[in-house]
């Protein structure tokens, strides 16, 4: 079945007729075309009938709104359009259709429909429903993180090192969009190897080795020598001399490593010339001399090798300004990172390594045999918990004939044999890719996937990494079903379920975009001041003038430029402290992820996420929330007063930052955001051609409109409002939270009206009033919406018309426990899209 | 005696002096690899007619740009510059800009809203995408068709470079796949080639890592390294690609193909022997200044091609659709919620500064190629061919017919520059197939949706 069929959503202006589209239709659907006789039957009798009554007044051929049409000379052709049914029950379940003040269908009617729709026309079997069929997925850069974490206990930044994954359904978990570009497979190779340089040590000993962060140095003349373990930041305008008292254990040949790196806070347009030179000393002798200027944050790396007698060998840093007379613009530092002392050099003081105590567990035989069964030992379990199955024999053979091959090359040792082996298998596509393999000897419909490829979605779904012992060992023994409810229980109370919170929520409710969002406090906040003319002239003269070459413009006008520059400095400068500061930003994520972790965690009701009467911060938080009490960086729980009009997701700073314009609120975004993530019935894009609306919004003279009045205009084209009457009231209602999430009472002067009716018929005055609504009476929309989402996180795959019933079942669940988020996991991962697959050959036939 | 890893042996070649300004690069003619290649007379592919190696290289500007600002009054060799190309004046020699150009296939048609997905990846493939959040389908992009004819004669088949770093979370425009919009070169209608954002690890891929005079020796060993990897893995592959169905299959084979460039890349430098080290200092990785990233890239641009480490490529310089901001110009609304302009005069003039000022960042490009002179004694700039351009032509309305753009360097003499052409609703297609026959594809006798090459170019 053709798959961008069912991605299509509804169409509120009409599509031009094209018949290129009415063939792809009847292409794709040729296989079910001939509906079977007693679904023709079964419609006609109890389907027909009721769109007859209900709809077909709007819905026939000629009048044909939101070009739906159930009128049919053929009523086989009509029954076989699934997404013309998807439609349908998707407009039936939020109460969208039949419009408000017509007449509805009664219950029983509506429930035959429904019935109707998934079992007819979806073809569903309740007994045996379609598992539907998940692409050959690889890690994500986060999983691919995780895992290796997991797996080699190295911290490996994919965020820096991996291109961003392609994301399908708004997450990056669709095996379908996670694609292997040359680029990326370079850069596994390089990681892989960038990764065993790290953990697996090639060397049986090394010399010793201390560590000198750099806030151990304290000033030359204190008695005292530094404490803590974080770099220590020097001025380029302040003469300074630090130094760290080392004693070296014995005479001999060390290394002496200093890292450090130059800074500056950056300001546009400024420069900052000063320079200061930094000395570093052993004792009297210098070992470095060098002079810095403006550096953005850049690393140095110096290396110096000492013949030392045993004894005292003080350490010393000085730093020298050389620019007295310079501006300091940009508060440039030197941030010494540490110095390493590595030593005596000589073979003798060489101490093993506790990572090659770990990895090369007692001694390794010289004997080629018994070195080919240490190799053997050592590879095979690690070979299985990469590949997250068994490994075949024939593969670790191959493995240990490349240890043997690598290490007989001149200069090589066994252990670079091992680290080559190491490399070579998480570089293998049985390392990077999901394989599955379904259950052995299954006669199945479906069959069910083997317990190896059931801990693997499960871990990758909860914990977004590999599996641990205790999945291993239960797929090991075939007991991994037996114990699913306990192992659900278990690994949802393991702190790495903090990846399903983070990777889920985050991109569920976007907050991790919080991260990267524009928005310019000064342009905000500026709609909230009266309107200040001068200055919008200087701001228009700024640009006329940043237009020219520099090279063309006279001395005044650059003197003017500069001006413009200063003066707008000053602008920012009062606007400053409502910057999104790196603190803040960080704090407003975790406000969001704590909220659903705290629902998820304490199994709360999943509506708390649209209302509580408690928020999660910090004292920067509150402060910009204008909330009083919080005191300290610490994020906690905090009860809001009971006026509050915070409190849920849609109150916090991440969603009404993420939906607004780098300048103002955008009511639209908003509405649409709720649409898609929270009621589940996103409208279509907008059309491609959008009229202009600028001469009706002009309204009072010089006076622009507010958004209210400018989006009310929109409205009135019969092109916008099918859409902007769903969008609009749900986006206003948050007017009072300007675009950086602050609370606001006016705009450009005006008093802000928040309250609005839904398309549903629900009206309210204020956010709170909203909120009250999408958690009553637009309950079942949140919970089916919550559970479609998770869904196609947990699967990597977008939902198909067959899941309807999986669906429905577990939002039955999710209603009767009261929106308990555990008997939502539990059910998704008890259900048949999770536990099993389509066979091979089943699978083939279905696909184009 | 001290060793020092990350202060440049040579500070005067220093990638950045001062704030967003870049030097001039060096003349490195000793740079090149394997001589004239007109000696060769087998090889005509991407040569001019004096057998200096002929580049082609594309740029993405996103959003299209405000028509009354773009085009000049007038067609010919005698045109008023408009106020959005002005930065370009001093380099009419080499500038041709092309009116009328396309992408029909870029229109919404049947499927409905998603121009800016549409304009990313169609703009070098010229077909019709699959509108589908998952099940991505797009063409071959032009460059790769190119890559693939003459890639093996350079290292690199072709670079990809961007200065955008991707979506974070969420969906993109309108039930399209994010892959449409964050790459624009597709080296199968599958597979999308994923630029390279980090000017580090651009240049160490090019160059080998670790401080000037190291690198080819760390670039070799790599080599050596990776070789015995590849082995292993293309059978390990293969025998998975045995187990599994046909959609899973593709995705292996999108892993082979990158192991079989990997392959090739090693034989490559076998055949036409090292790269040598350009003595520059590595650059750093991502500055936080968008000018500052860009001219990086640029200088990688310059270097990959004076290097003639390959002769494509691609530069998305930020996806369509982007929402940026430009305080350092004085706009803090984002791009692409002004090009929404409405038709007020005040927006209208915030994008015009926007668009002018990705030419005045693209003029410094055809600076940086202008100065470095090439093989024949030419600059690097009459041996390309650029193509910049966005594949929005009215970012308000969503247009694709009359794009923006503009076609740079003279292709060795091939191109007759200094002129506005208006080329009256003509597949860009076609400038495409025009391309490909100047580098030496005389047999291609179509590409995408186009019509036939463009005559008078």
């Amino acid at each position: 079945m053709g798959k961008w069929l069912f991605e299509r959503t509804w169409q509120c202006v009409r599509r031009p007729a094209w018949p290129i589209v009415v063939l792809a239709i009847t292409f794709s659907f040729s296989p079910t075309m001939g509906a079977a006789p007693e679904s023709v039957a079964s419609y006609r009798k109890t389907v027909e009938p009721i769109l007859t009554k209900y709809c077909i007044g709007c819905h026939d051929n000629d009048s044909k709104k939101g070009s739906v049409s159930f009128e049919a000379d053929d009523p086989a052709s009509l029954i076989a359009d699934k997404e013309l049914w998807l439609k349908a029950l998707k407009m039936l379940r939020a109460e969208m259709m039949p419009p408000r003040g017509k007449r509805r269908p009664s219950a029983e009617q509506m429930a035959q429909v429904v019935d109707w729709i998934k079992y007819s026309a979806f073809g569903i079997d309740p007994h045996d429903p379609d598992p539907g069929r998940v692409t050959l997925r690889r890690l994500n850069r986060t999983e691919y993180r995780n895992t290796i974490r997991d797996l080699m206990g190295v911290d490996f930044n994919t965020t820096n090192e991996f291109p961003p994954d392609d994301t399908g359904h708004g997450f990056d978990t669709i095996g379908d969009v996670l694609t292997i570009s040359p680029l990326l497979l370079e850069k596994y190779i390089a990681a892989a190897k960038s990764i065993v340089a790290q953990a697996v040590p090639t060397q049986p000993g090394v010399p010793p080795e201390t560590r000198i962060p750099g806030q151990r140095f304290s000033p030359a003349n204190s008695k005292t020598p530094g404490s803590g373990d974080g770099p220590l930041v020097l001025s380029y305008y302040k003469t300074a001399t630090v130094m760290y008292p080392f004693t070296a254990p014995h005479a001999g040949r060390y290394q002496v490593v200093l890292d450090l790196s130059a800074n500056e806070n950056f300001v546009d347009g400024q420069f900052d010339y000063n320079k200061c030179r930094l000395i570093f000393k052993c004792g009297d002798r210098v070992l470095l001399s060098k002079d810095f200027t403006r550096q953005g944050r850049k690393p140095y790396h110096f290396e110096f090798e000492q013949e030392w007698k045993a004894g005292k060998q003080d350490l010393i840093v000085e730093i020298q300004p050389l620019t007295p007379n310079e501006r300091q613009v940009r508060s440039l530092t030197i941030q010494l990172a540490s110095v390493t002392v590595r030593g005596p050099m000589a073979k003798e003081f060489w101490v093993r390594s506790a990572s090659h105590k770990r990895f090369f567990p007692g001694t390794i035989p010289t004997n080629p045999q018994e070195r080919r069964a240490y190799a053997l030992k050592l590879l095979k379990p690690f070979v299985t918990r990469a590949f997250r199955r068994p490994v075949d024999r024939e593969t670790l053979e191959r493995l240990v004939n490349l240890v043997e091959s690598t290490a007989a090359k001149p200069g090589q040792s066994f252990e670079e044999g091992m680290a080559q082996a190491i490399i070579v298998v998480l570089a293998s596509p049985r390392f990077l890719f999901r394989e599955e393999v379904t259950m052995p000897n299954s006669t199945d419909h479906y069959p069910l996937i083997d317990e190896y490829a059931l801990a693997s979605r499960l871990s990758y779904f909860l914990w977004s990494s590999m599996p641990d012992e205790e999945l291993f060992r239960l797929a090991d023994q075939n007991k991994l079903r037996q114990n699913l409810s306990a192992q659900v229980s278990r690994m949802l109370a393991d702190k790495r379920s903090g990846e399903f919170v983070r990777n889920f929520a985050g991109q569920w409710l976007q907050s991790y975009n919080i991260d990267g969002a524009n928005v310019n406090a000064f342009a905000v906040l500026a709609r909230e001041q009266p309107r200040d003319p001068k200055a919008e002239q200087m701001r228009a003269r700024f640009r006329e003038l940043v237009r020219k070459a520099r090279e063309d413009l006279t001395d005044a006008e650059k003197k003017e430029l500069e001006q413009a520059r200063a003066s707008f400095r000053n602008g920012f400068r009062r606007f400053q402290r409502f910057n999104l500061t790196g603190e803040l930003r960080r704090a407003m994520r975790q406000e969001t992820e704590m909220a659903f972790e705290h629902v998820v965690r304490n199994d709360r009701s999943l509506l708390e996420l649209l209302d509580a009467n408690y928020a999660f911060l910090n004292e920067p938080l509150a402060k910009f929330y204008g909330i009083e009490g919080v005191t300290g960086k610490q994020m906690r729980q905090v009860t809001l007063p009971a006026d509050s009009p915070r409190g849920g997701i849609l109150t916090q700073a991440t969603f009404l930052i993420i939906t607004s314009n780098p300048d103002r609120t955008s009511p639209v975004k908003r509405g649409l955001f709720i649409l898609d993530n929270v009621l589940g019935t996103p409208p279509p894009p907008p059309p491609p051609d959008i009229p202009p609306l600028e001469q009706a919004a002009r309204g009072g003279k010089g006076k622009p409109p507010t958004l209210r009045e400018t989006l009310a205009i929109h409205r009135k084209a019969a092109l916008c409002s099918s859409c902007h009457n769903r969008m609009d009231p749900l986006g206003l209602a948050f007017e009072n939270f300007n675009a950086l999430g602050r609370w606001r009472d006016k705009e450009l002067n005006q008093p802000i009206e928040a309250g609005g009716q839904l398309l549903t018929g629900e009206s309210f005055k204020d956010v709170r009033e909203l909120k009250r609504i999408l958690t009553t009476t637009r309950r079942l929309d949140f919970y089916r919406c919550a559970t479609e989402k998770m869904l196609i996180y947990a699967l990597g795959r977008g939902l198909e018309p067959y899941d309807t019933h999986t669906i429905d079942e577990l939002v039955d669940k999710l209603e009767a426990a009261k929106g308990n988020p555990s008997v939502l996991i539990r059910g998704i991962v008890e259900s048949p899209a999770f536990q099993r697959r389509r066979p091979l050959a089943r699978a083939e036939a279905t696909t184009e | 005696m001290s060793v020092e890893f990350a202060h440049a042996a040579l500070n005067r070649r220093a990638f950045l002096r001062g704030t967003g300004a870049c030097v001039a690069l060096p003349l490195f003619e000793s740079l090149r690899i394997g001589g004239l290649l007109a000696a060769d007379p087998a090889v005509k592919l991407a040569s001019s007619a004096t057998g200096a190696p002929l580049r082609a290289a594309f740029l993405f500007f996103p959003n299209g740009a405000i028509p009354s600002a773009w085009w000049p009054a007038r067609e010919g060799t005698d045109f008023p510059w408009s106020r959005t190309l002005k930065p370009l004046e001093k380099h009419k020699a080499h500038v041709q800009i092309l009116g009328g150009l396309g992408h029909k296939t870029a229109e919404a048609g049947p499927d409905g809203p998603g121009d800016h997905a549409r304009g990313g990846s169609t703009f070098l493939t010229g077909v019709r995408l699959r509108k589908s959040a998952t099940d991505i389908r797009a063409g071959t992009s032009i460059d790769q068709v190119l890559a693939k004819a003459y890639g093996h004669l350079t290292r690199f088949s072709s670079l990809e470079f961007t200065c955008d770093k991707g979506p974070s979370s969420g969906v993109c425009d309108s039930g399209y796949s994010c892959a449409y919009q964050f790459n624009f070169s597709w080296s199968s209608p599958t597979t999308p080639k994923t630029p390279e954002v980090n000017p580090r690890r651009a240049f160490e891929r090019l160059f080998g890592e670790g401080k000037p005079g190291e690198r080819q020796a760390n670039l070799q060993r790599r080599q050596q390294e990776d070789k015995s990897v590849l082995d292993f893995v293309l059978d390990d592959a293969r025998a998975m690609k045995k187990r599994l169905d046909s959609a899973d299959r593709q995705k292996l084979d999108q892993y082979l193909t990158g192991v079989r460039e990997v392959e090739a890349r090693i034989q490559k430098v076998e055949r036409l022997g090292r790269v040598k080290d350009p003595q520059v200092e590595t650059p750093p990785g991502i500055p936080s200044d968008y000018g500052e990233h860009m001219q990086l890239m640029f200088d990688l641009m310059v270097l990959a091609f004076q290097t003639d480490s390959t002769r494509i490529i691609t530069f998305l310089l930020a996806h369509d659709g982007s929402n940026r901001s430009f305080d350092q110009i004085g706009i803090s609304e984002g791009h692409h919620d002004l090009t929404h302009h409405q038709n007020r005069k005040e927006w209208i003039d915030k994008v015009a500064d926007i668009d002018l000022w990705y030419v005045q960042q693209f003029a410094k490009l055809l600076d940086k190629l202008n100065q470095v002179k090439d093989v024949d004694g030419k600059s690097l700039l009459h041996n390309s061919m650029i193509v910049y351009g966005s594949g929005n032509a009215d970012g308000n309305r969503h247009t694709h017919a009359n794009l923006p753009l503009l076609l740079a360097g003279a292709g060795g003499g091939a191109f007759r520059t200094g002129r506005y052409v208006k080329h009256s609703s003509k597949p860009m297609s076609n400038l495409f197939l025009s391309m490909a026959h100047t580098l030496g594809m005389r047999k291609l006798e179509r590409f995408g949706d186009s019509t036939g090459p463009l005559t008078d170019v």
